[in-house]
């Protein structure tokens, strides 16, 4: 090969890439602008979580008020640790999201594994139509429900107890049961849509690679484990890593209105979520709550980042980026 | 396998090639119809206290077998007349192209991500991702949508604020990476196949699942979005269907909290409003039409889902 | 690792170009917008201070202006109508478009709140002490401009006619410390201002078992223990006489006052009024309620009424309490209640109940700062014509032509007089139905048949102008130097206060661990400064 053909093929090669990331550029590029308008825009409201927030008088607009602003530091911060319990409620926001991580993720993956081998379409179809109804129902309407249970007075529950010859537990007002009530509430509303995400991903599974299982002699379960999961690996993984860095958020509405925000039980339901609402009601001091809200985030940014290089250390394609 | 176990469930047909066995089946059946009773129960139970006489909650609570029914609540919303037929046209409208317009945005954007010879791959992952746990906020968000991008009492105030969601184009990523062999755009590629000619004609049948599952979650966080609309459209010609009949529900409960600083005007109008059942009518309202759209998305979703059956 | 940090920088470095950028064009922008509005706000005030200082300055109409007007607790789907006539008027009396803004019950605190952070061109919001736009906080944070600014003197000027018929309570309510100093931050409505604890009577049951309304009015809550016992005895285990509001229930008791200021659910600080004499002076020292012997002594009470089964648990349920507290009204099923009084509501309460209802009341009406602030239009820093939003203020708050139009709308439209020039609403009412005390001044309004004749001036006003002040009335606690603690109290308030109130813990090991986290979340500090703050008053009354 002369030298020039291979200067003139780089060559090509060169603008083809070129006009390869050109067009791969443009594919990304409404997306990037929303994300610019919407998104990054906005982001110089971060600075009033160090703001004593107010409003320029003279000439009031967003930016004038943040720039005629004074800096307070920390101060906003500061709410968040004032006593005790803060631990309680970082105990129980971290508590409470672990164990729906982990419960989560094993229900709703087992759930797609076994619904993809029941051999009606139809059955499956509405098995999966009716796991997502719990996604339509807010938790305020959910806590009517529970009520229903619960309620002192009224509740089916307490009745029941009271036929059986038990003595009726007052559920509002303690607090043993709510974990458990809890943690049930969450998986009954979350499966349905994880189980959609898995499922989507299980039907795009080649079948061929199945029937190749099969014939080679793989049981069921050996299918399950050597054909399925490893393909359900990267969203298995995706959305543990994203889910870890939402550790720090809570569901505000499962841990507010499904207690019926009930006092005596705050020791098990109060997470950090539930705090910021109730000290901003108190307050109306919206700098605290944008405080909170970026500290949440940052650790949460950093758990993120923490889980996404140990896992690409392992496997690069499942990473996050 | 019993042949027993078979003729009780009455299964005559062979069962297809590869199927979990019978009694495994079984098991799966009833853990699956326990699940889903517990799901579908209290919607039924709402739906049952939304046709309750008002009365009858007052006297024995919320229950599935009321003392008396009542039709109260419908009667009430029903007064909006036109205005609850143009929220609906306002729903569907900003549903439907909301979903085209996000699952194409997320489609093109994720696909650009799953490409591992895409240049700028990483920075553009990250670029979304970010703003997942990073925003400015409420208040700065308002600010620039309204006042900045003129977003206000228009139909694109309504669409323009979900059309980019970086979860879904996590998953529409992932989605890709464990359905599309690389090999068939490199392949694609060769033949001289425009970038997106190869993933129009080529990619995208392959991830149909994938992109129903986008374009469901999408449809879902149209439908249901409702703080949006009390954001930005004042207009009521406008309002969504959610947000109208959310509307009624945060009065209701308004007046319920704060009647006392409100003057006897306000107190009356509070007690005359059928709370209790009104609260259950309105999630019906709002549940109905988005329940029975499902079965389209899930076309795709379960299309390929019985294993037995090869592909054609 | 590398490239992601790269990434990261970029994302940054993107994000503070953004900032920048924006942050110029928008300050550029402003900037221009300020001298206007300096200009026009300026020029009006000098004249008045050079040409005619002692009289009102004249109002410039020569040029036409749009009024934004933000309201709360609006039903109103269609206002054409009524608009079409409100700015014909309006043209010609101040050359003024007014496009309102009709807040609802339920969007109210988000929309005004968004709009005035966010800097949005709203002339005129309502406000108030109990709405998301509380009206101190938000004078504080430069949200309203002060009506009686020495230099604009906006009230003085363009608002002197509903100033001088405004009552002095309502104008001394009114004061507050502000953005720019103590003064009038916004225009109190004259409504039902004063506060009246009652016990709600359900006489029909009382009469039943053989007591009269006056058994009632001779004892206090601490005496109502055997009529309690001897209606649940005879109505059954799942009858439950005392309807309480926990909150409510605790200050009519104790005759504790809500401090202005202390905002939130919690009410955290007070001080206690003589139940025979609200205005006289004992002595105010604003004390930490939760740890006084009259809480104590209440709590203990309560819980042996609620262990007695006299109080329904669902009380205590924060979420459903309303909706239980109506249901159970609606349906008689009660003894006694609580109820803070709005005149004339015993007669609307018998007939939506069946029942006969009386409200005993526990003290004579009193007037708080808290009250009086009970509706206002403030005007926003943001207007740009606060001179024409005071007059249009001023003329809506006099002229009877146009209070009714936007009230009630047009007359053959949405109501009409009957024989005795009291309204009747048609239909059409149901599209277009403003709150009545959230729009102003309710006195120029014609009565509603059912209410009479001459409601507004033997009844309503007669009433509400009797009611007297309670003792340091004009104090306001500014809780800007502790808000951190009061974030941290609203939280513990939360876990104890409620179930206290209604009795559903038992207060001799709730009480003592309540008073420890407040401690711990620094009570003694709050109160301390409120103190101060108390002081300074009083040195600044004499």
């Amino acid at each position: 090969m002369s030298r020039v053909s291979v200067a003139k093929k780089a060559n090509t090669t060169v603008s083809a890439r070129r006009k390869k990331t050109f067009m791969l550029l443009t594919m990304v590029a409404p997306g990037a602008i929303w994300l610019i308008l919407l998104r990054y825009l906005p982001m110089f409201g971060i600075v009033m979580a160090f703001q004593d927030y107010k409003i320029y008088t003279k000439a009031p607009s967003l930016i004038n008020n943040i720039m005629n602003s004074n800096f307070v530091g920390i101060k906003n911060f500061k709410f968040l640790f004032m006593t005790k319990d803060s631990w309680v409620m970082i105990r129980n926001t971290l508590g409470y999201n672990t164990v729906f991580i982990i419960l989560g993720l094993l229900i709703s993956v087992t759930f797609a594994v076994i619904l993809n081998e029941v051999t009606k379409k139809f059955v499956a179809k509405t098995y999966q139509t009716l796991m997502f109804f719990p996604y339509f129902l807010s938790w305020v309407v959910a806590s009517y429900f529970v009520q229903a249970f619960l309620d002192p007075t009224n509740g089916l529950l307490t009745h029941a107890m009271q036929t059986w010859g038990m003595q009726p537990i007052d559920f509002y007002n303690s607090t043993k049961p709510w974990p458990y009530i809890l943690t049930i509430a969450y998986i009954w509303k979350s499966t349905g849509y994880s189980v959609v995400l898995y499922l989507a991903a299980i039907t795009g599974i080649d079948a061929t690679q199945y029937e190749a299982a099969s014939i080679d002699g793989a049981s069921k379960l050996q299918q399950v484990f050597y054909v399925t999961l490893p393909h359900l690996k990267t969203m298995i993984i995706i959305l543990f890593i994203l889910a870890v860095g939402k550790i720090f958020n809570a569901d505000f509405g499962l841990f507010y209105q499904v207690p019926m925000s009930s006092g005596p039980l705050m020791p098990v339901t109060q997470v950090i979520d539930t705090y910021v609402y109730r000290a901003m009601i108190a307050t109306q001091n919206y700098s605290m709550t944008t405080a909170a809200g970026l500290l949440q985030n940052v650790v949460g940014f950093i758990c993120i980042m923490v889980a996404n290089s140990i896992v690409s250390k392992f496997d690069k394609d499942s990473s996050l980026f | 396998m019993s042949k027993n176990a078979q003729m009780a469930l009455g299964y005559k047909k062979k069962r297809p090639f590869n199927a979990v066995s019978v009694p495994a089946e079984i098991v799966i059946n009833i853990v699956m119809t326990l699940f889903c009773a517990a799901c579908v129960i209290p919607f039924i139970f709402v739906v049952i206290i939304s046709f309750t006489a008002e009365e009858s909650i007052r006297q024995i609570g919320y229950s599935f077998t009321p003392v008396s029914w009542g039709v109260e609540a419908y009667k009430y919303i029903m007064k909006l007349g036109d205005q609850l037929w143009l929220s609906y046209f306002n729903s569907f409208f900003i549903t439907i192209v909301g979903t085209i317009l996000s699952v194409l945005i997320c489609v093109l954007y994720s696909y650009a991500l799953f490409r591992r010879d895409f240049k700028y791959r990483s920075f553009f992952s990250f670029f979304s991702f970010f703003t997942m746990l990073f925003g400015g906020g409420l208040v700065p968000t308002y600010m620039v949508c309204k006042q900045m991008l003129g977003l206000s009492d228009n139909y694109a105030a309504l669409i323009v604020p979900l059309l980019v969601n970086p979860f879904n184009i996590i998953v529409m990523r992932t989605f890709f990476q464990s359905s599309v062999p690389e090999e068939l755009i490199e392949a694609a590629a060769i033949d001289g196949s425009g970038e997106y000619n190869t993933l129009f004609r080529i990619i995208v049948p392959i991830a149909k699942p994938g992109i129903a599952t986008i374009a469901l979650l999408n449809a879902l966080a149209y439908w249901n979005e409702w703080f949006i609309a009390l954001l930005y459209v004042r207009e009521r010609a406008k309002i969504p269907l959610q947000y109208l009949l959310m509307q009624m529900q945060r009065n209701v409960e308004y007046l319920a909290k704060n009647s006392a600083n409100m003057g006897a005007d306000a107190v009356a109008a509070a007690s005359k409003l059928p709370t209790q059942s009104l609260r259950m009518a309105l999630v019906v309202l709002i549940v109905v039409p988005i329940a029975f759209a499902y079965p389209f998305f899930q076309r795709y979703i379960i299309a390929g889902l019985t294993i037995g059956s090869v592909k054609g | 690792m590398k490239k992601k940090l790269l990434s990261l920088v970029l994302c940054i470095a993107m994000s503070a170009t953004m900032l920048a950028g924006c942050g110029s064009t928008g300050s550029t922008e402003t900037a221009t917008e300020s001298t206007e509005t300096t200009e026009t706000a300026e020029a009006p005030a000098a004249e008045e201070t050079t040409e005619a200082p002692a009289e009102a300055a004249t109002l410039d109409t020569s040029t036409p202006v749009t009024l934004k007007w933000y309201l709360h607790g609006s039903t109103v789907n269609d206002d054409k109508a009524v608009m079409a006539k409100v700015n014909e008027y309006l043209g010609e009396k101040l050359n003024v478009t007014l496009e309102p803004i009709w807040g609802t019950w339920g969007d109210f605190d988000e929309g005004s709140t968004l709009a005035i952070n966010g800097g949005d061109d709203v002339d005129i919001y309502f406000t108030c002490s109990w709405s998301a736009d509380e009206y101190n906080s938000f004078a504080k944070k430069g949200a309203w401009v002060r009506l009686d600014d020495p230099e604009t003197n906006l009230l003085a000027n363009y608002g002197s006619d509903i100033w001088n018929i405004t009552p002095e309570v309502l104008k001394t309510g009114a004061e507050i410390e502000g953005s720019d100093g103590y003064g009038v931050y916004a225009l109190p409505g004259f409504k039902d201002f004063g506060t009246q604890n009652t016990w709600d009577i359900n006489v029909t049951l009382l009469e039943k078992y053989g007591y009269t309304l006056d058994d009632i009015r001779n004892t206090d809550y601490y005496g109502f223990g055997d009529i309690l016992k001897t209606v649940k005895e005879g109505e059954g285990a799942d009858f439950y006489p005392l309807l309480v509001e926990g909150a409510v229930l605790e200050r009519m008791v104790d005759n504790s006052i809500i401090v202005n200021g202390d905002a939130g659910s919690l009410n955290v600080l007070s001080y206690y009024i003589d139940p025979t004499d609200v205005s006289k002076d004992l002595g105010s020292k604003i004390v930490n309620k939760f740890a006084t012997e009259e809480y104590k002594k209440f709590v203990e009470q309560t819980r042996e009424y609620y262990l007695a089964g006299y109080i329904d648990p669902g009380c205590a349920n924060k979420q459903t309490a309303n909706d239980l507290r109506t249901a159970t009204q609606l349906d008689g099923k009660y003894l006694i209640g609580t109820q803070s009084y709005a005149l004339g509501y015993e007669v609307q309460a018998s007939a939506e109940r069946g029942i006969d209802v009386a409200f005993v009341p526990c003290t004579p009406p009193y007037v708080d700062k808290t009250s009086t602030q009970g509706a206002m239009m403030a005007i926003s820093t943001a207007s740009k014509n606060p001179e024409r939003a005071m007059a249009f203020l001023n003329l809506l708050n006099t002229d009877p032509y146009l209070m009714t139009l936007l009230e009630y709308g047009v007359e053959g439209t949405h109501y009409n007089l009957n024989d005795d020039g009291l309204v009747v609403f048609t239909k059409e009412h149901d599209n277009y139905q403003p709150w009545r005390n959230g729009m102003g001044n309710v006195t120029l309004l014609p009565p509603q048949e059912g209410e009479g004749k001459d409601f507004f001036t033997k009844v309503f006003i007669p009433y509400y102008e009797g009611a007297k002040a309670i003792p340091a009335f004009g104090y306001q606690f500014d809780p800007t130097s502790v808000e951190t603690e009061l974030a941290t109290l609203a939280n513990v308030g939360e876990q104890y206060a409620l179930a206290l109130s209604v009795g559903s813990v038992d207060p001799a090991t709730a009480l003592p661990e309540f008073l420890d986290k407040l401690e711990a979340a620094g009570m003694s500090k709050v109160v301390d400064e409120a103190n101060v703050q108390l002081d300074a008053y009083f040195a600044n009354e004499q």
